[in-house]
């Protein structure tokens, strides 16, 4: 389909009528800003085709503000070999014309006409709709909407495939789309379309199946049991109708009662054992007892010899302790005689000693007694001159102190009389011989000068008087100290009894001098007496005392003995006593010692003698021979007996060990239980054989075989039902899959054309990118070769000015395939790739220009800049609209 | 003094018949007490002496009570003796079916019970009857040897009763529970011996026979559903013994291979050969094409409504579709590739699957093209679909 002419008139933006012609075969691009009227003219060929001339829903394509106008578009266009011209015009003025060739068609049949050819479709009522534009809807892409390819191409599907079939030239199936919609249907009764799982029919099927299993397993397991209790059952009627004809217990019963017999027997034989083993008992004492007897006799025989042995020795040890007495107080006699002796001698000896020793002494305190009363003599002389020196340093004495004061006293009177001189008024006089004058109080004549202290009266006799007053009065004051200390001085010196200071240096030498004698006669007392002169006296009358003491001592002692030079020392005189003593006091002890020997002798020899006695009168006893004898016969006899006691007790353990009464014991036991075992279980058999046949009938009432047999009867025809649905569901589902793989495969076979019109594009825009076409014809997910190798994505996945290139490629695609299979095409592209970058664009129009080469396309863009290298000219709608 | 007497075994009363659906294993079960009745009502048309009944009365030991009245009720028809053995599925236990049919009372004086291995002797008749009853579910021992030594009164006929394999007969009986020594009969000095346990008729020697169960309840039973009709005219004369069919219902198994395309043909023949009372095993196996696998499907739903039970197996049957088959369903485009896809799967390891699948997109072609064909393309699709789907639970259903 080729547009050559469009005229546009009183629509919307036109008021003027507009018209293009000249249109090319190819591209034809309009340029113009925003609001010239690119949309417009769009607008105007969509009206031109979609719109019934007659609809009511079309107002807004008057211009603005004119409702009466009636809007009207004229195109020529050629379609195949025809030329066509289509008048239309809406609202006010209703018509729609279209010349065909020669041929001319009005009204609604020129509209069908036109929408067959084309391939669209009127709406019914109302205005038209996307669902209503098929292929142009597809090719006509409006402003912003060349991404949004998937709902136009499902308004346009039908005819794509019906190009697809045509270029194929075969039909896919004339009913295989159904057939697969009822193979899924039924299967879906049977597995969930999303994971095959079981459901519906099939599902209750294999649940009634497993039920009926398990419902079969429980009454099998019963029917088991209820077997197991008739085997039961018979085993014990068995035993028991043994046990009713033998009555076992009846044997034990009877075992029992023999091991009690013999148990009994055996206790007899362990009594007289035992009683045999305690009359060997008794008999072992009586032996014990016999024994001692026996033993007795020959032990007072013997006592009786050991006793006069004993006597005898005592004897022997009496004498000889008698004989050391006796010989001991002889020793002792002399020992005394010896002792008195040295004790006199000894007595003499220090009498003597004594009085030689007074003597001497007295001696010596004589003398001693005789140089004290010299001493004294001495020293009473001596310490009367000392009395006298000491007088008479007393009188002469003088302290030093007052000696000083004198001393400082006397120096301030003559300063201060100097003084008084330097100041004092100076008065010479020289008087007329003879005359006379006073002056205070003393007349004067002569010369002479006076000094005056004081105020001075002058009498001048026959004058009167002059009172002369010395003109300072430092000089009064000097003169008050001065008498002040002459005052004082005065009286120390009075005190000390002294003239003057003269005086009392004289005496302050004098007593200098009396002190060093009083020194000297200190001393030469001292060498007289240092104790003082009482101590010698003391001492004196003490030697005098002990002298007449001694001298009394003397006179106490006896008068000296004769041979008083013969006699020893004191120390000889003393030994010997000593020596003496000592022999005396060993002799006195060892006659003690013998004499307790002696003693003790005597009474052992009373105690032997004693015993001696007792032991021999036993001896003597009348019937002591016969009791002996007597004894020893019964040992003899009781000896005897025991041994015969001792066979027979062996013989009786020997019977008892060998017939083991603990066995017996238990055996008795054993036996008794044995009985009541077996009564006890025939009666519980009873019991349990009258349960079991309660229980075996009320189950056998039930008729579990025949339940079970229903049951398995059942079980099989569920299975076979469950198998059956299995069956079917695996063979719809397997079929299902069947058809879809062949059905996609067909798919892709007959989408073989189309899918190379897509990629003889891609290429342009994508070096070796492929995309796959889905079920719909639209475009599915593209793969491209990225930095990592191959990579997919879905349509929608792509950025906005990729989907937009995509959308205008694969609308080229289609158009090829239309065009192919001999439909109209005609490309309107408003302002699109708005969004392409400059290289995308380039690629793009290369697309553009390739296409443009099979279809007319008309390019409006409101970016005249980037469109200036598609190798045609530009038209400007401003430029179209002044030409109108 | 001829006796006559029946000689039946094996009733198996109360047994089920689970791999039936549940309408005909109720019936079959029903069979067998209506056997038991026919018997009574030919020992009583024949008027004949005593009926031996040679063990496994009872299918087990648990039935229910309704069903030992109903045993017992089915020998009214006949008012002689009845001797009756127990046999491996109702040993005489301790308690036993037996014990609980004594306890309710219902079993009726003119049957005599042989629970204790000792001489029954029927001294109006004549006839010691020496039973062998099992005492236990199964044992290795000859419960018979005891006949050998057994002392019955002179002049009166030795008829032995006993259930188990005799020995050497068959090959997998040499170790089979409950023996029963060759030649008991002869070494019992017994004038009939009368065996149980074996389905079939059968004769064993000169005096001993299984009479077979009177009515077959399986498939591998030859001479089944009959009972014997024994005639002794004295002691040690040979016995007449003439097989009676007491049987309904006949168990069949077919097998049948499909090579070449008129193997289908002879296929329909036979089975349209099913009768009435038969029941039957169909196993098919080779190969046919859709219109074949139609046909045969189609014959054995009829035969399905004919005979008493029908059990067909196809899972062996390979479907081998022709281009025929395929335009037929009108199968174009990827269908036609599905088809042959699952042509060729049916020989790999998933070929049951795949045979199912085919056979189930088939029956829905089927179905469409029948829709299609009868003009009714523009009716709704969902009756269609619903259609289609019952008539593929159908083919399923038949394929079992």
């Amino acid at each position: 389909m080729k547009l050559t002419r469009i005229r546009i008139e009183q629509f919307r933006q036109f008021r003027q009528a507009l018209e293009i012609g000249d249109l090319d075969a190819g591209l034809n691009l309009f340029t113009g800003a925003n609001e010239a009227g690119k949309s417009t003219i769009v607008a105007a060929l969509r009206a031109a085709f979609f719109e019934r001339h007659r609809s009511g829903s079309v107002d807004d394509f008057c211009p603005w503000g004119d409702s009466s106008a009636s809007p009207g578009v004229e195109l020529d266009f050629t379609l195949g070999d025809h030329d066509y011209r289509l008048s239309k015009s809406f609202l006010g003025r209703k018509r729609c014309e279209l010349q065909v060739g020669s041929r001319r068609l009005d009204g609604a049949d020129a509209e069908d006409h036109l929408a067959d050819v084309l391939g669209f479709r009127y709406a019914g009522r109302g205005a038209s709709a996307a669902e209503h534009w098929g292929i142009p809807g597809l090719l006509w892409i409006p402003q912003g909407g060349a991404q949004e390819i998937r709902e136009s191409v499902t308004h346009a599907t039908d005819h794509l495939r019906k190009a697809l079939n045509e270029s194929l030239g075969e039909v896919a199936s004339s009913g295989g789309d159904e057939v697969m919609a009822t193979v899924e249907a039924q299967r879906n009764e049977l597995l969930t379309p999303a994971t095959g799982a079981v459901r519906g029919e099939y599902a209750t099927a294999i649940k009634r199946e497993a039920a009926l299993a398990s419902e079969l397993d429980a009454i099998r397991s019963e029917i088991t049991n209820y077997r197991q209790k008739v085997d039961r059952l018979s085993a014990l009627r068995r035993e028991h109708a043994i046990d009713e004809s033998e009555k076992p217990w009846l044997h034990f019963r009877k075992e029992h009662q023999a091991a009690i017999d013999k148990l009994a027997a055996i206790q007899r034989v362990e009594e007289t054992h035992a009683a045999e083993k305690q009359r060997a008992s008794q008999v072992d004492e009586q032996i014990k007892l016999l024994r001692e007897q026996v033993d007795g006799f020959a032990t007072q025989k013997q006592a009786a010899e050991t006793r006069t042995a004993a006597l005898d020795k005592a004897l022997q040890e009496r004498s000889t302790s008698l004989a050391l007495v006796a010989q001991w107080l002889e020793k002792r006699v002399e020992a005394s005689a010896g002792y008195a002796v040295a004790r006199e001698r000894l007595r003499l000896v220090r009498q003597e000693d004594t009085r030689r020793s007074l003597t001497r002494q007295l001696d010596e305190i004589r003398e001693q007694a005789e140089g004290v009363v010299i001493a004294l003599t001495k020293a009473e002389a001596e310490q009367a001159t000392l009395l006298d020196k000491q007088r008479l340093a007393a009188a002469a004495e003088i302290k030093p102190a007052e000696l000083a004061t004198l001393r400082e006293q006397h120096r301030q009177i003559r300063e201060l009389h100097i003084h008084q001189t330097a100041a004092a008024t100076r008065l010479r006089f020289s008087l007329d011989d003879g005359r006379r004058i006073g002056i205070a109080g003393e007349s004067l004549s002569g010369s002479g000068e006076r000094l005056l202290l004081a105020t001075t009266q002058i009498t001048l006799p026959g004058f009167g008087k002059l009172e002369i007053a010395p003109g300072g009065k430092d000089l009064a004051q000097l003169g008050r100290q001065e008498s002040e200390l002459r005052d004082r001085h005065a009286a120390l010196l009075q005190r000390l009894g002294l003239s003057g200071l003269d005086d009392a240096e004289a005496r302050q030498q004098s007593y200098a001098e009396r002190l060093g004698e009083v020194k000297t006669a200190t001393a030469t007392l001292k060498a007289l007496a240092p104790k003082g002169v009482d101590a010698l006296r003391g001492e004196l009358a003490s030697q005098q005392a002990r002298a007449g003491d001694i001298e009394a001592k003397l006179r106490r002692l006896p008068p000296t003995v004769d041979d008083a030079s013969a006699l020893p020392s004191v120390a000889e005189a003393e030994a010997a006593e000593n020596g003496a003593g000592q022999s005396l006091t060993q002799i006195n002890q060892q006659l003690h010692q013998a004499q307790l020997g002696a003693a003790n002798a005597e009474a052992n020899c009373a105690a032997a003698t004693r015993e001696l006695a007792s032991a021999t009168a036993l001896l003597d006893a009348p019937e002591r021979a016969a009791r002996e004898m007597a004894a020893n016969r019964d040992l003899v006899d009781t000896l005897a007996e025991r041994h015969t006691l001792a066979t027979r007790i062996a013989a009786l353990r020997q019977q008892v060990c060998e017939a083991r009464p603990d066995i017996l014991k238990q055996d008795v036991e054993r036996f008794a239980k044995s009985a009541e075992q077996h009564e006890k279980r025939f009666g519980e058999r009873r019991d349990t054989l009258l349960r079991l046949e309660v229980e075996l009938q009320a189950a056998g009432a039930q008729g579990l075989e025949e339940r079970s047999a229903e049951l398995a009867r059942d079980l099989a025809q569920a299975q076979r039902r469950a198998e059956e649905l299995r069956r079917r569901a695996g063979a719809l589902d397997h079929l299902l899959q069947l058809l879809r793989d062949k059905r996609r495969l067909l798919t892709s076979k007959l989408q073989a054309p189309l899918q190379k019109h897509f990629n003889h594009y891609l290429q342009l825009l994508f070096a070796q990118a492929s995309l796959e076409i889905d079920e719909n014809l639209s475009p599915g997910p593209l793969t491209r070769l990225g930095v990592s190798g191959s990579e997919s994505g879905a349509f929608e996945a792509l950025s906005f000015g990729a989907r937009e290139q995509m959308g205008v490629i694969s609308r080229l695609a289609y158009a090829d395939l239309l065009k192919e299979a001999g439909r109209p095409t005609l490309i309107i592209l408003d302002d699109a790739l708005v969004h392409s970058d400059d290289e995308r664009l380039a690629q793009m129009k290369r697309a553009l220009f390739d296409a443009a080469t099979r279809h007319q396309i008309l390019l409006f863009t409101c970016h005249p800049a980037n469109w200036r290298d598609l190798g045609v000219p530009a038209r400007s709608l401003e430029s179209l609209r002044a030409a109108g | 003094m001829t006796v006559r007497l029946l000689h039946t075994a094996d009733w198996q009363i109360g047994k089920l018949f689970g791999q039936f659906e549940p309408d005909q294993a109720a019936l079959l079960a029903e069979a067998r007490f209506k056997a038991v009745e026919r018997l009574a009502a030919l020992a009583s048309e024949e008027a004949l002496d005593l009926v031996l009944v040679a063990g496994d009365v009872f299918d087990a030991q648990g039935v229910a009570d309704r069903t030992i009245h109903r045993l017992f009720n089915a020998l009214a028809g006949f008012s002689g003796r009845w001797v009756m053995l127990p046999g491996n599925h109702d040993a005489a236990l301790s308690e036993s079916v037996w014990t609980r049919a004594a306890r309710l009372h219902a079993i009726p004086d003119k049957v005599s019970l042989c629970l204790a291995p000792e001489p029954l002797l029927l001294e109006e008749l004549g006839v010691a009857i020496l039973p062998a009853p099992l005492t236990q579910r199964n044992t290795f021992d000859d419960l018979s040897e005891w006949f050998v030594s057994a002392e019955t009164p002179p002049g009166m006929l030795r008829i032995g009763l006993a259930h188990g394999s005799v020995r050497g007969i068959l090959a997998e009986a040499i170790d089979s529970a409950n023996p029963i020594a060759a030649g008991r009969a002869e070494q019992a000095a017994l004038d009939y011996l009368a065996l149980g346990d074996w389905h079939g008729s059968r004769q064993v020697d000169a005096r001993s026979w299984y009479s077979g169960t009177p009515e077959s309840d399986r498939f591998r039973a030859n001479q089944s559903g009959q009972a014997l009709l024994v005639e002794l005219t004295e002691p040690r004369a040979l016995p007449t013994v003439r097989p009676l069919r007491t049987g309904r219902h006949r168990w069949r198994s077919e097998a049948l291979t499909l090579q070449v395309p008129s193997d289908i043909e002879q296929a329909l023949q036979r089975i349209a050969g099913f009768s009435t009372d038969e029941v039957v095993q169909l196993s098919l196996s080779g190969q046919t094409d859709l219109a074949g696998h139609r046909r045969l499907r189609k014959a054995i739903g009829q035969a399905e409504g004919r005979v008493h039970s029908l059990l067909s197996d196809f899972s062996a049957l390979r479907l081998e579709p022709t281009a025929d088959d395929i335009d037929a369903l009108q199968a174009d485009g990827y269908l036609g590739e599905v088809i042959d896809e699952l042509r060729s799967q049916q020989q790999g390891g998933q070929g049951e699957v795949a045979r199912e699948a085919l056979t189930l997109l088939a029956g829905i072609l089927d179905e469409r093209r029948r829709d299609t064909g009868s003009g009714s393309k523009a009716g709704s699709d969902a009756e269609s679909c619903m259609e289609s789907k019952a008539a593929s639970k159908a083919n399923t259903t038949g394929a079992l």
